[in-house]
């Protein structure tokens, strides 16, 4: 991410000067807190650890890099995500192993459709979802593209907002809304399938 | 008024036929997900509590779908990655803390 690109991101909030000092009290007491949160969204995103340890000490570099544009008391662990978000988007993703890229709007469209109201699933049975292991779920959201996974990551496991999701993701609430939405219908269609699969329906 | 009020008072009017039964649930899906996230205003989750209180269809979906978004939530918190031992020391060495 470019210094403009943080600068933009930072719209509305004065440009900080912290000294030395100050700029390694706020990154150890407002950076660091977060570094756990930030490895597990890292490794969701990219499946892999030393490439989800390189992506999060890339966003620790930046955060440090470009700290005069963080704003103490305001959500630190919200800007570090976005950091790490385009990160993952802008450098990561294009020199990433995997081989398939999902067209997220190409996704994304496809699920606005009206046509495919009529075949998500939404009948998951509570019963079903715990008889199932931590793996088996984290297997069936590792499956669901990554624009999808990421709204389930931010809202469920790190519990931001919609409005803090908005602003990671550079998207209208709106966007979060329904984009969260088709996205735990997808999970519920995967769980689903795997549960009949399985034999945990009956 | 909360960024959702308008959507909220137009999605619900469509999830119900004019006898005030449930005919929609896709869409009142929506409705309890934004309930659930806390993102539905003070107004907007008034009117959701008078409904799942009064229709039994309507609380059956919000249960349901409340136990699942739980339980699947529950799972995956229960199921994060092991951070590795030296991740926050390399950072701090990396930018000279």
């Amino acid at each position: 991410m470019s210094e403009e690109a943080v600068n933009k991101e930072n719209q509305g909030t004065q440009r900080q000067k912290y000294s030395e000092k100050e700029a390694a009290r706020v990154f150890d007491q407002e950076f660091m807190p977060h570094v756990n949160s930030m490895y597990n969204f890292a490794y969701r995103l990219t499946f892999d650890e030393d490439d989800a340890k390189d992506l999060v000490q890339d966003t620790y570099l930046k955060a440090f890099r470009f700290i005069n544009s963080f704003e103490q008391g305001t959500n630190a662990k919200a800007w570090l995500f976005r950091i790490l978000k385009n990160s993952f988007i802008n450098e990561f993703r294009k020199k990433s192993k995997q081989p398939a890229k999902v067209d997220y709007n190409e996704v994304e469209s496809y699920y606005n459709s009206d046509d495919i109201d009529e075949s998500i699933t939404t009948d998951l049975r509570v019963e079903t979802v715990q008889h199932m292991i931590g793996d088996e779920i984290t297997l069936a959201m590792n499956s669901i593209p990554v624009d999808f996974r990421t709204v389930i990551i931010l809202s469920d496991l790190e519990g931001f907002t919609y409005e803090e999701m908005s602003k990671i993701l550079d998207i209208p609430i709106g966007t979060v809304r329904s984009r969260l939405h088709r996205a735990r219908n997808m999970l519920k269609e995967k769980l689903s399938s795997y549960a009949k699969e399985m034999g945990y329906n009956k | 008024m909360s960024e959702f009020s308008d959507w909220f008072k137009s999605s619900f009017k469509e999830c119900y036929c004019e006898r005030g039964n449930l005919v929609d649930e896709k869409r009142f899906s929506e409705i309890i997900q934004l309930v659930l996230d806390n993102e539905a205003d003070e107004e907007s989750r008034a009117i959701f509590e008078e409904k799942i209180r009064t229709c039994v269809k309507s609380n059956g979906n919000y249960e349901r779908e409340k136990c699942v978004q739980e339980s699947i939530k529950q799972k995956l918190c229960e199921h994060k990655q092991e951070i590795p031992e030296d991740l926050a020391k390399t950072i701090k060495k990396s930018i000279g803390l």
